[in-house]
């Protein structure tokens, strides 16, 4: 990494452990401004928990996140700017319809009003929300609350995105839809974390792959370095030292 | 499958019970109902003791009549209705609706509320057997049935209030009704003051036939008749006891299967109706991050049952609150502060927003500077609703009931309410949030948790800001007294001044909070 192009997101040292044992526990990862990172790991591993550290919705006990070299816990205001954030399982204000809620993010943000309805327009039209223009959020179905969200995300055009779970719960056409959005985001020079544990998305996807398990990163590299000469799945189990289970018991079952 | 949901739903309060401050506050309520129940039985053993049989019937009709009140408002009121097992847990069970309702209502039986009040309905059976041996079980047999009667009857109330608020009339309907619940608190308070003396001496004929007639006092009857040796009526008004038992269980079953088939509250479509409003707001606030938020503060306010929920029964409270003390004596000046009642009133129903808001927070802790503009504009909006029925309040009242004189009055304290209610709101929803359960069946259920140390916080700072009231006091009383009007009405630019800057200072505080400690007050706000 050269100095005058930081790391789009640079975790030195994270450690959290909510006053038990460490959840995510002295985790390292770097990624290249430009890269496509994937984040992938078992239930419970860790992943949500780092994420959100990265971003600022989590304090960590110890260690530093960096976007684009700025410290996000020191400087926050210049951090966040250049990041774009889809959590998971968080409330938005859900008695908005899809256009107000995106109109309020990009106000926020103090975009200018035409720039935000433009914007709004055009990314309900992109992720085929257009039509639920009067429909409240919170009767929106999973899959048009990731896609929302995902708008909520790109909105003021940020440098990095760090996605929670971006294709939990979403219907093979919308997951298209996101796949293409963020491919031609990292093809025009933007950077995209996403976590997952869909080890055939990610290897679709993803130039760049962490391993997370127990709260630490077990591997870390480019995809072929991580997953070697088998399929990133058989990788995984390997790393994660999993058993592959299902296979005794339940005679009873539809027997 | 009733000994399933007893064993779970005691199971499920001995978890909550294990949690510090919980339990305590249980074992007070718990302290405190024993004490009225047995001062029931005491008041009935005594007014038995008189050997006048037609006061000692109405004595206990009206006491039962108090504990039918208190089971149809009690969890109103307090947003505790006992949801401990909710129907929608059971949803893909296969088990009939009508089976369900019979588990669910004997696992109703299995709590602290129905033990108490069997002891204080068990006063009929001391005053039957005082009264002879068939009173006695007339009596036990009454005791048992309005027993069934009273948690059958807040069961269905509460189940048809909840019902009612899926959909949009019928939430501001019920909004309505839980906002005149809580008021029934003052002629509840009334009937007790005038009453409790009547009691131990002659009743009204009128109220006497109105608390006999009334269900609550059909077993007190039933037990009166018993001991005249009237058999026609000492099981006729059991019968009718029982029959009203089986037709609101019924109904119970009803509102169960359809509240186990349809989604929780909350979720009613608005479509374009809410449209129409929005489309004028986004013209006429300025387009910047505060008028963002305001915007959207003002539509969650008008579209999100729960908020409503919060603010309007106390905007119907605090106009009220002295209105009440009026029609007993002669308070009258009292009236013309109604909008300063509703002012402090409103202030302790919205000073949660964040718990509110759950963890929608996240989008404001990862937008740069968002705290500021989040911030005003929540006290902004919070003005917006409070301020024109506080102020049309105090503009109108001094007027009408004829004491014009306190104009300046009310508008120099309503001045600077409603700027430390503006601050308040915004101080006790970083410093004492709590979360609030999402999406729940019943939007009466546990909506106030608060916990007993947050609680006292938001009581002790509501009271706290009274303080501010006394500049502009004191500027009223030297006008009063030197005769001096310019000084009264210099009191009204005094409390705007006081207010505007104790809600300035409020927020700036807010704000600093928010930007250093965002992430843990999510975590606080979290729904569990």
């Amino acid at each position: 990494m050269n100095n005058l192009q930081p790391s789009a997101l640079r975790l030195t040292g994270l450690y959290k452990g909510f006053g038990g044992p460490w959840v995510v526990d002295d985790v390292h990862l770097d990624v290249p401004p430009g890269s496509f990172f994937g984040l992938v790991g078992p239930n419970g591993a860790g992943k949500t928990t780092t994420l959100s550290m990265a971003v600022g919705l989590l304090r960590p006990d110890g260690g530093q996140a960096q976007i684009f070299g700025v410290d996000v816990w020191a400087d926050p205001a210049r951090a966040k700017a250049a990041v774009g954030v889809l959590p998971d399982g968080l409330a938005v204000p859900e008695r908005l319809t899809g256009p107000e809620l995106l109109t309020y993010s990009g106000l926020l943000r103090g975009l200018p009003a035409d720039v935000v309805a433009e914007r709004t327009a055009e990314l309900l039209g992109v992720l085929e929300l257009a039509d639920a223009g009067h429909t409240l959020v919170i009767d929106y179905s999973a899959g048009m609350r990731k896609k929302i969200g995902l708008a909520m995300a790109l909105l003021h055009a940020p440098k990095l995105l760090v996605l929670d779970e971006p294709f939990e719960a979403v219907d093979p056409i919308s997951a298209t839809t996101i796949r293409t959005i963020l491919q031609r985001f990292v093809a025009a020079g933007g950077s995209v974390v996403l976590s997952s544990h869909v080890m055939a998305l990610v290897e679709n996807l993803c130039d760049r792959v962490a391993v997370i398990t127990s709260g630490r990163v077990v591997a870390a590299g480019t995809l072929a370095e991580v997953r070697g000469p088998h399929t990133l799945e058989e990788a995984f189990v390997r790393l994660v030292g999993g058993r592959v289970g299902g296979a005794e018991g339940l005679s009873w079952l539809a027997s | 499958m009733v000994g399933i949901l007893i064993r779970m739903r005691l199971h499920l309060l001995r978890r909550t019970l294990s949690t510090g401050t919980t339990g305590v506050l249980f074992a007070l309520g718990l302290v405190f109902g024993v004490v009225a129940a047995l001062g029931t039985v005491a008041l009935i053993v005594r007014v038995t003791g008189t050997g006048d049989l037609e006061l000692g019937t109405t004595a206990t009709a009206a006491v039962f009549g108090l504990w039918t009140l208190g089971w149809l408002f009690g969890p109103i009121v307090t947003g505790s209705s006992d949801e401990t097992l909710q129907p929608e847990q059971f949803r893909l069970l296969p088990i009939d609706h009508r089976r369900l309702a019979a588990g669910l209502l004997a696992a109703g039986f299995a709590g602290a509320a129905p033990v108490v009040n069997l002891i204080a309905f068990g006063g009929l059976a001391v005053r039957g057997v005082l009264l002879g041996p068939v009173p006695a079980l007339v009596g036990v047999l009454g005791a048992l049935l309005q027993l069934a009667f009273v948690v059958l009857l807040s069961r269905v109330v509460l189940g048809w209030i909840g019902a009612a608020m899926r959909s949009r009339k019928g939430k501001d309907l019920a909004v309505l009704f839980a906002a005149l619940a809580g008021l029934a608190y003052y002629p509840a308070n009334l009937l007790i003051q005038h009453l409790g003396p009547m009691l131990m001496h002659q009743v009204p004929p009128t109220l006497a036939t109105v608390l006999l007639v009334a269900p609550s006092g059909w077993a007190p009857y039933a037990v009166d008749a018993a001991a005249r040796g009237d058999w026609l009526f000492a099981v006729l008004p059991l019968a009718g006891l029982a029959v009203l038992i089986f037709g609101m269980w019924r109904m119970w079953a009803f509102l169960l299967r359809r509240r186990r088939m349809t989604s929780p509250p909350g979720v009613a479509s608005s479509g374009p109706r809410s449209d129409r409003m929005g489309g004028l707001l986004g013209r006429i606030v300025p387009p910047t991050p505060l008028g963002a938020v305001l915007v959207k503060e003002l539509r969650m306010w008008w579209r999100d049952s729960r908020r409503r929920a919060a603010l309007l029964p106390m905007v119907l409270v605090g106009l009220a609150m002295p209105i009440f003390p009026a029609l007993q004596g002669n308070f009258t000046f009292m009236v013309p502060f109604a909008g300063l009642s509703l002012v402090w009133t409103c202030t302790l129903g919205s000073a949660n927003l964040y718990g509110m808001d759950g963890t929608a927070l996240w989008h404001t802790l990862v937008t740069p500077d968002a705290a500021r503009a989040d911030v005003r504009g929540r006290q902004l909006a919070w003005l917006v609703f409070v301020a024109p029925p506080a102020l049309l309040a105090g503009l109108i009242l001094p007027g009408v009931t004829g004491h014009p004189g306190l104009c300046p009055w009310v508008l120099a304290f309503l001045s600077t309410l409603l700027g430390a209610g503006a601050g308040l709101v915004v101080l006790l929803s970083v410093l004492a949030p709590f979360p609030v359960p999402q999406r729940q069946g019943n939007p009466f259920a546990s909506n106030n948790n608060a916990g007993c140390a947050k609680g006292l916080m938001q009581l002790g700072l509501s009271v706290a800001q009274l303080v501010l009231l006394l500049p502009p006091l004191a500027l009223l009383l030297i006008g009063e007294f030197a005769g001096l009007p310019v000084l009264r009405w210099l009191a009204i630019p005094v409390g705007i001044a006081l207010g505007a800057v104790t809600a300035w200072r409020c927020g700036v505080f807010a704000q600093r909070r928010i930007t250093r400690w965002g992430p843990e007050l999510m975590a606080v706000v979290r729904p569990r």
